[in-house]
């Protein structure tokens, strides 16, 4: 026969039982009363968030006047592997090559992924006298 | 990415645009500039999911449209990298408005703060207790260390929000845990937040050495179940403090997309230390604590595989053990299996493992997965693909081996962990892919 059954039989309530302190394992936490000062019904709590600290304005650098005879970097951050990206940039690249006459893409899968850094690419964009660049592709 | 667009825009002196699928593509442009880079990079959109597509589809969507302005992407490519500047992205200093948060909250009715705590998202959406001044006075007595002490700044999605004592206190009363616990929750808060990322994960929570026992920590029969005050407010706290300190909002910063009803509580148990067999270490002796350290440890996955039965004779334990953990992506090579007394005792008595070690050996030499599953996961691809590329092994092999190749993926036993825990009524475990940090000393916190 179950518990529940046979203090039914007893003619004892489950949730009394299981109201008594010497049933409950942790003793009952009194938690202090709350009511307001002046009896309005307002209280005063405590703000749980913390303000952010906005970042420092950053301009960007003016844009070019033209794509025609630049030279643009692809970065392929790699965000779940370089593949889908790879592919974006190859149908980029046949687009600009058709709509832009001298303009010279170059394509680069960045060494530690999304989350890492490649000083390689810095370094070979500012040898190299780049145009542009665009990152991607996250998601 | 944007902090790539504006680390070449600064260093190169060149524009740099980024590219987004739809799914994150506003958080770049708004949160991301407003609190990390300060840089308003513009973006290009494309339809999400992006990566995971034939190639036909992503090659496609060149010849799509921006997801953001509407216009066919190329033109949009071109706009953004030819088109003049705006008076905002101009702008360059200090932002003329800095967020302000009051210490004390404008006085307004019980219910009108509910309400406004749930609407902040400040909350699990169960009830919480309000944070009075009185209530976080009296819980801030559970610690010799300083309200305006800061644990840390937490600026994972930006905003470098520093994490005080009397900020956890305030949460701790929100999750309605008594001042014995604040030393516990503090240690915690050291590892806040927790797991946020559009791929759902979650984190687990140990508890080990004396003060599982002093606060009554449940160990043992329901130890991961709701059963227990102090594994429920202590999970809870941290989920409380990580949506507070991490500001995370759904659909802002907070992109989880399905979630995980994990981050209710994040799996908060104590280690069954007593039950331990002879030669099986606690979880925080094994990192190099004391037996008597009083220790706090975190573990960051996203999945949990119950044996479902109890442990048969017919095929060893650790053999479905292995099966199960076959399946995870084994990113970092880490897992956590939290198994029963009785079944560490089947372990050892039984099958050999004189130590939680030897059990972690076994498996990192025993599980195996097909070439093509361990890089059919996303996460992987992040993670590992760079590696391979970078000419790193095992990675750069396993990348030529056949898809129907075998690979052991759990290449570094030391990051399987085996945690004890449970009431000795069955012989049950959980096999997890939860990678766990080095635990943090509570009794710092005292």
């Amino acid at each position: 026969m179950d518990r529940r059954k046979m203090l039914a039989l007893l003619g004892i309530s489950p949730t009394l039982i299981a109201g008594s302190p010497a049933y409950a394992r942790t003793a009952p936490r009194a938690v202090p009363e709350v009511s307001s000062a002046d009896g309005s019904g307002s209280i005063t709590v405590m703000n749980p968030a913390i303000p952010g600290k906005l970042a420092t304005r950053v301009p960007l650098v003016p844009p070019l006047d033209t794509l025609q005879n630049k030279t643009i970097y692809m970065v392929n951050l790699s965000w779940e592997g370089p593949d889908a990206a790879n592919y974006f940039y190859g149908a980029m690249r046949e687009w600009l090559d058709k709509h832009y006459s001298g303009v010279k893409t170059i394509v680069k899968v960045t060494a530690e992924g999304m989350f890492g850094g490649d000083p390689s690419i810095i370094k070979e964009i500012i040898a190299n006298k780049a145009d542009a660049a665009i990152v991607g592709v996250a998601g | 990415m944007s902090r790539w667009a504006k680390q070449i825009q600064m260093q190169c002196k060149i524009p740099a645009i980024g590219v987004a699928s739809s799914n994150i593509v506003h958080y770049a442009t708004g949160y991301v500039s407003k609190y990390q880079t300060g840089m308003p990079i513009r973006y290009v959109s494309v339809p999400f999911p992006f990566t995971g597509q034939p190639r036909a589809v992503d090659v496609g969507y060149v010849s799509g449209k921006d997801m953001l302005t509407g216009q066919p992407l190329m033109s949009a490519v071109v706009n953004a990298l030819t088109g003049p500047l705006t008076v905002e992205e101009k702008m360059s200093g200090a932002p003329p408005e800095e967020a302000v948060e009051p210490r004390l909250l404008p006085p307004d009715s019980e219910e009108n703060l509910r309400m406004l705590f749930e609407d902040k998202e400040w909350t699990d959406f169960n009830s919480i207790i309000l944070p009075t001044e009185k209530r976080v006075t009296a819980m801030l007595k559970g610690t010799s260390h300083k309200p305006d002490e800061v644990i840390k700044t937490i600026n994972i999605t930006g905003g470098a929000r520093q994490l005080t004592v009397e900020k956890v206190a305030i949460n701790a009363v929100m999750a309605g845990a008594s001042p014995e616990h604040l030393p516990v929750i503090l240690a915690l808060a050291t590892q806040a937040p927790f797991g946020n990322s559009t791929s759902s994960m979650a984190n687990m929570v140990v508890i080990s050495g004396p003060i599982r026992n002093r606060l009554k920590f449940n160990c043992g029969t329901n130890a991961m179940g709701p059963y227990n005050r102090s594994n429920a407010v202590v999970g809870r706290a941290f989920t409380l403090m990580s949506k507070t300190a991490g500001d995370l909002r759904n659909n802002v910063n907070a992109w989880e997309t399905l979630g995980n009803t994990m981050q209710y509580n994040n799996m908060c148990y104590g280690e069954n230390e007593e039950a331990l067999p002879d030669g099986w270490d606690p979880l925080h002796v094994e990192m190099g604590f004391k037996p008597t350290d009083s220790v706090i440890t975190v573990g960051t996955g996203w999945s949990s595989i119950a044996s479902v039965g109890a442990s048969q004779s017919i095929y060893p334990t650790h053999y479905l053990m292995r099966d199960y953990m076959s399946s995870f992506c084994a990113s970092g090579s880490a897992a956590t299996i939290v198994i029963d007394p009785t079944v560490a005792g089947l372990l050892k008595d039984v099958h050999g493992f004189k130590t939680k070690a030897q059990l972690s050996e076994w498996f990192s030499q025993n599980v195996t997965k097909t070439n093509a599953s361990y890089w059919g996961n996303g996460v992987i691809q992040s993670t590992a693909v760079p590696f391979a590329l970078a000419g790193l092994e095992p990675y750069a092999s396993w990348r030529k081996l056949p898809d129907d190749a075998l690979i052991k993926p759990f290449t570094n036993s030391k990051a399987i962990h085996v945690v004890v825990a449970g009431g000795k009524v069955q012989t049950m475990w959980f096999v997890t892919d939860f990678g766990i940090r080095r635990g943090v000393s509570i009794d710092d916190w005292m």
